[in-house]
């Protein structure tokens, strides 16, 4: 009996989630906007799905600000919808993913206490898009010490990985290793424990976080490579890919021709056929990351359509949400900054 | 164990004989009808999850919840064949 009743699970969540999918901003939403200097944003933005969130912080922000914590506020309040709508299995799936937020939050909190941060900044800045309560959220926030953060946590699947890291913050006096320990512990309870014998919707989910990490590797390995600077790409090498491992990450970080070499050989060679010949023709990163970040959109929105009823449409509506996010804070961003039209369009992932 | 003796044999073809034909009809509708609930439980939680977005969708999704129910249409056709 229990498997009718995932599916009525699984039905339920997807349907409403494909529904929002549809209604993110689309191509021509995007021209207009780009089009638009931060005060128009602002009220096109009050006419759409970010009305509410706009009228709650107008008071308080203004200009970018208030963009930038509309749109963080509205994409936490969608995704604590779909950990309230899910249960069982896809509640495990999906709140594997948004943990990301969590680990986001700790690093947040961990800077601000460092910092000396007010404590409303620290605030301001969470997203309050993660498995965490709010009222965890206000403890860590009232924290006055990195030891009574780590302590807080312990209750979390953080809480091992930061005890074990704490005593090297002692000693060091810097946050990489809490960073990196928190960053660890999210990779790892991403890919852990899954059934022995997944379904096809599932075995497409660890495929795609998979895929997710090793365009992570890649990501870091070439913006090491590219900044020449001496540091050990080991440190930043996420497991668990199916790309490559750590001693394969630090040889090829030495050279990036190399690199592109690789990657044209390995696995993800016909998605990223593009991406790697703009890297070579163009010379730029951004190029490349966008067209990372388009592969893999395209990719989730291709599993949608093969397999409707799993994880699969909720994580494509993920990834395109944050997406949406990212891609009207870089208009705002931009149009601030005094940038072109056109470069800022460069910047924008669309599909 | 016991043995199919001519006798039993007899008996057992009255007894079948005493199951009026239509029985397999009834049947035949109560397992179209668990078919069509067990079909129509996924249908309905998702057409609530659209209508809950949209609602708009409320038509679409009355009508599309309850196409299983056509299986226990053929069945209970079957009663007048």
């Amino acid at each position: 009996m229990s498997a009718t009743v995932d599916t009525a699970n699984y039905g339920y969540v997807t349907a409403r989630v494909r529904s929002r999918r549809a209604s993110l901003f689309d191509e021509s939403d995007y021209r207009k906007l780009v089009r638009m200097g931060p005060g128009e944003i602002a009220r096109f933005m009050e006419e759409t799905e970010y009305e509410t969130e706009m009228n709650a912080l107008g008071a308080r922000y203004g200009g970018v600000d208030l963009i930038e914590y509309a749109l963080n506020r509205n994409l936490a309040k969608h995704f604590d919808d779909l950990l309230r709508f899910a249960d069982g299995e896809l509640y495990d799936y999906i709140a594997r993913y948004l943990r990301k937020f969590d680990a986001w939050n700790i690093k947040t909190v961990i800077r601000g206490v460092y910092t000396d941060s007010d404590q409303q900044e620290i605030t301001d800045d969470l997203i309050r898009a993660g498995e965490f309560s709010d009222q965890l959220l206000d403890r860590l926030v009232e924290s006055t010490s990195i030891e009574m953060v780590v302590e807080r946590l312990s209750n979390t699947i953080f809480g091992p990985a930061l005890e074990d890291a704490y005593p090297d913050y002692e000693e060091t006096g810097v946050l990489v290793p809490l960073e990196n320990a928190v960053d660890r512990a999210f990779y790892s309870d991403m890919l852990g424990e899954f059934p022995e014998e997944p379904s096809e919707g599932t075995r497409l989910y660890i495929r795609f976080l998979r895929a997710e990490i090793d365009f992570r590797n890649v990501r870091n390995a070439l913006r090491l490579a590219r900044s020449g600077a001496d540091i050990d790409p080991g440190a930043y090498y996420i497991p668990d890919g199916r790309l490559f491992d750590e001693s394969e990450l630090r040889q090829l970080t030495a050279n990036i021709g190399q690199l592109t070499e690789y990657l044209r050989q390995g696995p993800y060679a016909s998605d990223l056929d593009d991406a790697l010949s703009e890297l070579e023709a163009a010379d730029s990163l951004i190029e490349f990351e966008r067209a990372l970040q388009q592969a893999l959109l395209e990719y989730a929105d291709t599993l949608t359509n093969r397999y409707p009823l799993s994880i699969c449409p909720v994580i494509a509506y993920i990834r395109a949400k944050e997406r949406e996010v990212d891609n009207i804070r870089a208009i705002a961003r931009g149009k601030e900054a005094g940038l072109t039209d056109e470069e800022i369009e460069e910047e924008l992932v669309i599909v | 164990m016991m043995e199919i003796t001519p006798m039993l044999l007899g008996a057992m073809v009255l007894q079948a004989s005493a199951i009026p034909a239509k029985s397999g009809i009834a049947i035949g509708v109560g397992l179209a009808a668990i078919g069509a609930g067990m079909a129509e439980r996924s249908i309905g939680a998702a057409a609530i999850g659209a209508i809950a977005e949209d609602d708009d969708m409320l038509v679409y999704g009355i009508l599309l919840t309850v196409i299983p129910e056509t299986l226990v249409i053929f069945a209970l056709a079957l009663n007048f064949v």
